[in-house]
């Protein structure tokens, strides 16, 4: 039997793509559905106005002014003003306020007798990032309201200029900045990391959907009889420039349609995406080939690169996980591909930099040699019972 | 046939299945340790950061000893300039950058309020927290000092100084989870989603399973049994194996890694009834719609992400669009991830979880219901 020209099963793969509603929705308008949903979440970029409860026990000019600051926050939003610590706490409790800020009675006849009276603020920690957005609002407004009655005090005390007055109240300043996300906008923070554990979950989702309609068609074995390796290659290459395609839309979306800043090279990161998908479908069909079925192959896909997002180290850092999460983050490709993005995108950072991951990447050479050697396996079989009959 | 047939019947449906099988009991035991795997540490520490010391004084390499002695800091790198700084934190991969400013003892003495630059790597939120955290609170540390030593030397007694050095001062205090851990933070949240997406998964590769086995194989049992029969068979029969997972989960799992479960045995129960009856039946709904069974895995993986991002624990809801908000209410884990963080972490009353309960009874009715008249279809059909 002569062999088909490569080209011909690689546009008879394109027709069994096209050929099926599940496919063709999961490789046009569904990545574009999830990007859209995962930025509109964050859209806001900034959590502003979180509400925050109040239980002033002092009712004097001084207390109220003191909250005024908390409620001038652009983080903060005082909700609520309770009557008792009680009626708070069950609040912060339902979870309905994200911080419960308690002022002590006689706040005011404590501060002009100089006797610092204290402020106590009851912080939801169970919402994490919520949580220190609130604390860190809080500590700020604090500082310039403490600030403020200090240096008016010292200057009433004699400080003869403003800016002594000001020393003696704040003897050190002090700035911080936040390198590479400006605006510490959360948007830019996570989506640029959830979009691509997502194009990970949907490549391989869609690779092994794919062998799946194979099998379904006529069976992997037929498919699989005569030419094994460049059969599973021809039904790669649509998967490799579809998810290609993917991956760039977001990196366009991200990094010249929404405008976030992007320092470095374009073609390394490009590069390293076709890697990723390379590494991607090796996993996919890996799990394929393993299990020869289509539900319990996406249920081992599932398992492997759901959880992607919490390996991949931007929410949690890499250097304080454990060994064995060390060890499972590396099989994961998005894990090695998010670095180089990062490096690129935020640092600019030179190609050596990039090289380990690039390398790591290339490693998942092995998953795809050992499907080839799965369909071979395959193949062989179908031919020795073809001789037999 | 009598219910009793039926229940043979599915129970041998679901225990020879193997993809419900390894989704099922496989995938909530996996998940139940790789989940909090990343996050095993807690907290993170030791971040490292390079320090541009460029005063050199006594003072400042006290503050750098100090900055060090932080359990958030670790001044890992030194540098001469601004520009090796910078140099060395892309290079070797840092957190941060700490400056002390030339002439900051002299400035400090004069009264001239120096600055102290602190920068952070903040396209990771964690890590520039943490930072901050570090380097900010050893400086403030130093300027209550210097406060102190000042009031001392105009006069006021020592002790008296340490007390008054602040106006007012604000004691914020972390309640909840006051050791700040990441286990604490993601996974109770997590775990309602694994327990709500396996359960959906596996009704949904039976459910499809069936509609790929009727093309194919003709009149079977769950063509010949009572609507209504079916689905209480098949649903009590999730609903069981959930609860046994969901006791592992709250009950073991949460011990293992420290998690504070602080809701009543009983509360939970009551809570965990219709949770589980609710995505029981929006699971066997979805397995009635799908024709083919890995189907039902594909929609729950692609959900999955959208679900935990939109569902308010992560991102405050005010701060989500409208819209969004509003339609996955109707989805079962979204009331369940509030009442289960509100009842099991936060030790809320019951009483302040009602709404969210009675949104899962919603939930439940209205999927019964679907699930039902689908059942109904498929029997009239068939």
């Amino acid at each position: 039997m002569t062999a088909p020209s490569f080209v011909s099963m690689v546009n008879r793969e394109w027709r069994v793509l096209l050929d099926d509603p599940w496919l063709v929705s999961l490789v046009s308008w569904v990545p574009l559905l999830l990007y859209f949903l995962m930025w509109a979440i964050f859209s806001q970029g900034i959590a502003r106005d979180l509400p925050v409860g109040v239980v002033d026990l002092d009712k004097s000019p001084t207390s109220r002014a003191l909250v005024r600051h908390y409620d001038a926050s652009p983080a903060l939003e005082i909700t609520q003003n309770y009557l008792n610590v009680r009626q708070g706490a069950d609040e912060l409790r339902s979870g309905k306020i994200y911080g419960l800020v308690i002022i002590p009675k006689d706040l005011e006849k404590e501060m002009i007798l100089g006797r610092p009276p204290q402020v106590s603020a009851f912080v939801n920690n169970q919402f994490l990032l919520i949580g220190k957005n609130v604390n860190f609002a809080l500590l700020q407004a604090q500082g310039t309201f403490t600030a403020k009655v200090e240096t008016v005090k010292n200057l009433a005390a004699g400080a003869k200029v403003l800016d002594m007055a000001l020393s003696s109240a704040l003897p050190i300043s002090t700035q911080a900045t936040p390198l590479f996300n400006l605006n510490k906008n959360y948007a830019q923070f996570l989506v640029s990391a959830i979009l691509p554990a997502i194009w990970q979950i949907l490549m391989v989702a869609i690779t092994v959907l794919s062998l799946a309609a194979e099998k379904r068609r006529k069976g992997l074995r037929e498919w699989l009889e005569d030419f094994p390796v460049r059969g599973v290659l021809a039904k790669f290459t649509p998967l490799i420039l579809l998810f290609w395609l993917h991956g760039l839309l977001f990196l366009w979306i991200m990094y010249i349609f929404l405008g976030w800043p992007m320092h470095g090279s374009w073609t390394l990161l490009i590069f390293a995406q076709l890697l990723t998908v390379c590494a991607s479908i090796g996993a996919g069909s890996l799990f394929f080939f393993l299990t020869q079925d289509a539900a319990r192959g996406l249920s081992l896909a599932a398992a492997y690169a759901a959880p992607g997002l919490a390996f991949m180290g931007v929410t949690f850092p890499v250097t304080d996980m454990t060994l064995p999460a060390r060890i499972w983050r590396n099989m994961l490709p998005i894990s090695h591909y998010i670095e180089i993005q990062f490096g690129q995108v935020n640092y600019g950072a030179p190609l050596h930099t990039a090289l380990p991951q690039l390398q790591c990447l290339l490693l998942f050479v092995i998953p795809l040699l050992l499907v080839f050697y799965k369909v071979r396996q395959l193949g062989s079989v179908q031919n020795r019972q073809g001789s037999n009959q | 046939m009598s219910l009793w047939e039926i229940c043979k019947n599915e129970l041998r449906a679901v225990f020879t299945n193997k993809a419900i099988l390894l989704t099922v009991f496989g995938g909530v035991l996996l998940y139940s340790f790789l989940y909090p795997l990343p996050y095993a540490k807690q907290i993170p520490r030791d971040q490292h950061v390079v320090v541009v010391n460029l005063d050199g004084s006594q003072l400042s390499r006290r503050l750098e000893r100090m900055v060090d002695a932080t359990p958030q800091v670790q001044l890992s790198a030194r540098a001469y300039s601004l520009e090796e700084a910078k140099h060395i934190f892309v290079e070797q991969k840092m957190a941060g950058i700490f400056v002390i400013p030339e002439n900051f003892y002299r400035d400090l003495l004069q009264g001239r309020r120096p600055t102290l630059s602190y920068a952070g790597d903040a396209s990771y939120f964690l890590v520039y927290s943490t930072v901050l955290e570090g380097l900010a609170g050893s400086g403030q540390t130093l300027a209550a000092e210097v406060k102190i030593l000042r009031m001392a030397m105009s006069g006021q007694a020592l002790a008296l100084a340490k007390e008054q050095y602040s106006a007012v001062k604000l004691n914020t205090l972390p309640v909840f989870n006051p050791t700040m851990g990441y286990v604490n933070y993601v996974i109770p949240a997590v775990f309602i989603l694994i327990l709500h997406q396996t359960l959906i998964m596996g009704a949904g590769i039976l459910g499809g399973g069936q509609n790929e086995e009727r093309l194919s194989e003709g009149r079977v049992y769950w063509l010949k049994a009572a609507p209504w029969k079916l689905l209480l068979v098949r649903t009590a029969l999730f609903v069981v194996i959930y609860w046994l997972l969901c006791m592992y989960y709250f009950g073991f799992s949460f011990a293992f890694y420290n998690i504070p479960h602080l809701a009543d045995f009983s509360d939970l129960n009551i809570l965990i009834l219709p949770f589980l009856l609710s995505t029981a039946f929006l699971g066997i709904s979805l397995g009635l719609l799908l024709p083919r069974r890995e189907l039902a895995t594909l929609l729950v993986l692609l959900s999955s992400m959208p679900l935990i991002f939109a569902s308010g624990f992560i991102w405050p809801d005010s701060a989500i669009p409208a819209q969004i908000t509003a339609v996955i209410q109707f989805i079962p884990v979204i009331p369940a991830i509030k009442a289960f963080i509100a009842l099991n972490q936060m030790g809320a009353d019951f009483s302040s979880i009602l709404p969210f309960w009675q949104q899962l009874w919603l939930c439940a009715a209205i999927y019964g219901c679907i699930a039902w008249l689908l059942f109904r279809r498929q029997v009239i059909s068939g």
